[in-house]
């Protein structure tokens, strides 16, 4: 966990140092950043609940990147899962009588999983069979998925009175249920949780799983070695897939209940660094959406000090980032004048 | 690269000769100043020329036209003739003028080149025109060539010849990297032959013969070339009327049929670049052959050794214990259903790393971080850790050492005696003195039995 404990120091420098170059009072900032992510029980549910959705998005970013498949697609799965997931619902609302509601949410989120998983297999589908580079597609598949979401919430799907461009609330008793009713603590930190190890035992316990790092490494040598490096390709692309729609559908289920035209919040897009930052390793990924949880969490309180207020935290996210890159770049310099030597 | 002199004279065609990973390329990066020698001198025009500095030999008069081309596709071909005189870049960009000398050096070669298409759109030869004037517009004293006819045809190959020995007649030093033998005894004055990164030899070409070169490029044919040992000990692979495309669709193997016994080693001998990869590849059930059927006997373990241990061998950002697993992963006794058993899997990565003797820091490290020489054992150790029941090795020691090599060899005739069925697909005629049983040559996908000169020459000569 050695890398854990270095991402957590670096993301603080971060931190610092933008706080540093925007001229805002260090000490003051992190206390009223703290305040707002950890100060009491709602804020740590604040914190965590956006960490969720950052964290399964992650996952799939994280099983796409390794296979060597740039997936930036994590936005229009996200949108694909949820839109599954509320098709079910709103099937599932004209059954005559009620199957019991776990069972329906368990449905919707299985649901989800499954339209976010066809949604990347298609653009697995298209770089293994017509060679369409993975980010052209997926950045391109995004709008599609933002476009079919519009006309979805205003047409077949929209809420009964016709007026809103959303979808029903789903009834409560439909709803992820609370772990702790008063907060926001929801079953969908389970599932997250539960979802990273899951990942990290299939990428290093499992034969498929070191497959689809072997392909993601070195395609060529997969196959030279009989390792059917498109099927992998495409497997991987819907496990990613899945993992951003299931992301979606905890969303939906746990927090929003409903699909509007901004469904996603760019959750697909701001994954991409939280796994990036976490090494593209499932557990260490959680570090780093919990801190980025806790960015948006805290960042309200920050608007005190300047109108940029939350701005601010996509400006940390890039710094982070590019830190991070350079960062790499740099070890890989050192290593290759090693071996030079 | 280990110990290689030579000298370059003004007003020649000089050719280096050798088959792939000889060092040809290593010694053209060291002249080029892209790559730094660990030590050794050299002298231009009786001046200490300093290494490592690209843009120093360049100004000094050495240019090169690489075997990969640096045209910027995007650009005309005016502008990639000017980007190859930009020397900096605060002034206004006079492109005609920049380009000047590169048009000059053209109508003088009788080129006929259109400098507003844009480079991507021009055919390969008409690309390598333009990296050949490129590298004239600084009138060099020495051009270097890095194979430069991989990829024309018959036709554009002689008008580049024409032009080569245009540029000697004009006192250039004219200096061709080469592995095809025919080339090299049409257009060369002299020879440097380098094998296994050692200068061989350095001669005039009118003292010498395709054969003697054929001989210094891979090695002395054994006189006992056809004398085995290890005999059939029963049936093995049966092959027949075999056709593999390559990758381009093109006809690699046209046909092929052969026979090896379990306790045997066939060597397909020849010049790389005849159908060996893509008879591996079938061979090992990596590639789909068009036609003919492969026949084994016993339907045991197969170990294919790769030709290119960087590109299909090994994934070099990966650990060497997951490059192990490559092989390991579908191992019974190292898996439970879909899981893999990571303590058995540490045991018998440590277990492959003594029994090899592959020298590492830590079975976690970047096989990356290894010499090509334990990179190599990496993918032979997997290989033959069990007897294999087919063995498939092309070049399986290039690149190596004198031990290493050794070392291979005798875990390759290891399996042989424990009842393997070998087919070993080398460049290099020791290596098949050493290993073979019977030896055959693979010419153009095609088979050519007891005739090693046309099988080494690819019949061109």
């Amino acid at each position: 966990m050695g890398r854990g404990v270095g991402l957590v120091v670096g993301l603080f420098l971060c931190l610092v140092l933008t706080f540093a170059v925007f001229g805002l009072p260090i000490g003051d900032s992190l206390r009223l950043l703290a305040q707002g992510a950890f100060a009491d029980k709602f804020a740590v549910s604040r914190t965590v609940v956006k960490s969720v959705p950052l964290l399964v998005t992650a996952l799939g970013i994280v099983v796409a990147w390794r296979a060597g498949m740039y997936n930036v697609g994590g936005e229009g799965q996200f949108i694909a899962g949820g839109l599954a997931g509320a098709w079910v619902a709103k099937a599932m609302a004209f059954a005559p009588h009620g199957a019991p509601a776990p069972l329906i949410t368990f449905a919707i989120l299985v649901a989800c999983a499954v339209g976010g998983g066809a949604y990347g297999w298609l653009a697995g589908l298209l770089y293994t069979r017509r060679g369409v580079e993975v980010v052209i597609s997926t950045i391109l598949l995004n709008f599609v998925a933002q476009q079919i979401l519009g006309w979805l919430v205003a047409g077949p799907l929209q809420e009964r009175v016709h007026q809103l461009p959303e979808t029903d609330q789903l009834p409560d008793a439909w709803m992820l249920p609370r772990i702790d009713p008063q907060t926001d603590f929801h079953l969908g930190i389970v599932i997250a949780l539960l979802s990273a190890v899951a990942l990290y035992v299939y990428l290093f316990r499992t034969k498929a799983g070191f497959e689809l790092r072997l392909v993601g490494a070195n395609a060529r040598a997969a196959r030279a070695n009989r390792v059917p490096a498109k099927r992998v390709q495409e497997r991987a692309m819907m496990l990613s897939g899945a993992l951003c729609g299931l992301a979606g559908g905890i969303e939906y289920t746990a927090m929003a209940g409903q699909l509007g035209t901004a469904f996603s919040q760019n959750w697909g897009f701001l994954a991409i660094p939280v796994a990036l930052l976490g090494g593209l390793h499932p557990l260490i990924v959680i570090v780093s959406a919990l801190y980025f949880g806790a960015l948006f969490a805290g960042s309200e309180q920050l608007a005190r000090f300047t109108p940029a207020g939350s701005t601010l935290v996509y400006i940390i996210q890039a710094v982070a980032v590019l830190g991070f890159v350079s960062l790499n770049a740099w070890q890989e310099r050192r290593q290759t004048r090693q071996e030079g030597a | 690269m280990d110990g290689v002199s030579a000298q370059f004279f003004a007003g020649e065609i000089h050719a280096v000769l050798g088959e792939n990973g000889a060092g040809k390329s290593t010694l053209m990066g060291v002249l080029g100043g892209f790559i730094t020698p660990d030590s050794g001198e050299a002298s231009f025009r009786g001046v200490p020329w300093r290494f490592g500095d690209p843009f120093r030999a360049k100004e000094l008069g050495l240019d090169m036209v690489h075997q990969h081309f640096t045209l910027v596709p995007a650009f005309t071909v005016a502008e990639n003739l000017a980007l190859a005189r930009l020397n900096h870049l605060g002034r206004v960009l006079d492109i005609p003028r920049l380009s000047r000398r590169a048009r000059e050096w053209a109508a003088d070669l009788g080129w006929e080149i259109d400098l507003d298409a844009k480079s991507r759109e021009l055919p390969v030869g008409a690309q390598q025109r333009v990296e050949i004037l490129k590298a004239l517009s600084g009138d060099p004293a020495v051009l270097v060539l890095d194979e430069p006819t991989a990829v024309l045809s018959p036709a554009e190959v002689a008008d580049l010849f024409r032009v080569l020995r245009r540029l000697r007649d004009l006192g250039t030093a004219v200096l061709l990297i080469a592995h095809k033998l025919s080339e090299v005894m049409s257009v060369a004055d002299r020879v440097t032959v380098l094998r296994r990164g050692r200068h061989i030899a350095t001669a005039a070409l009118s003292e010498t013969t395709a054969e003697q070169l054929a001989t210094w490029m891979v090695g002395e044919i054994p006189p006992s070339l056809e004398a085995g040992r290890g005999t059939a000990a029963g049936p093995g692979l049966k092959v027949e009327d075999l056709v593999v495309a390559g990758d381009r669709g093109e006809v690699a193997i046209q046909g092929i049929g052969f026979q090896i016994g379990r306790g045997e080693v066939l060597a397909f001998g020849g010049v790389d670049g005849n159908g060996q990869v893509e008879l591996a590849e079938a061979l090992a059930g990596v590639r789909q052959p068009r036609q003919g059927s492969i026949r084994r006997e016993s339907g045991g373990e197969v170990a294919y050794i790769p030709q290119d241990r960087r590109e299909d061998g090994l994934a070099l950002s990966l650990s060497v214990s997951d490059n192990m697993l490559i092989v390991g992963h579908r191992r019974m006794d190292l898996t439970w259903g879909p899981f893999l058993l990571l303590r058995k899997v540490q045991v018998w990565v440590r277990n492959l790393i003594e029994r090899f003797q592959i020298v590492i820091g830590s079975p976690s490290a970047p096989v990356r971080s290894l010499s090509g020489g334990n990179q190599q054992k990496v993918v032979v150790s997997r290989a033959l850790d069990r007897c294999p029941d087919l063995l498939i090795a092309v070049n399986p020691t290039r690149g190596l050492d004198l031990k290493a090599t050794d070392y291979v060899h005798r875990k390759i005739l290891e399996a042989r005696d424990s009842g393997a069925v070998v087919a070993l697909i080398s460049a290099d005629l020791d290596e098949i003195a050493a290993l073979a049983t019977r030896t055959v040559f693979l010419s153009r996908g095609k088979l050519l039995e007891g005739n090693a000169a046309a099988g080494l020459t690819g019949g061109a000569v």
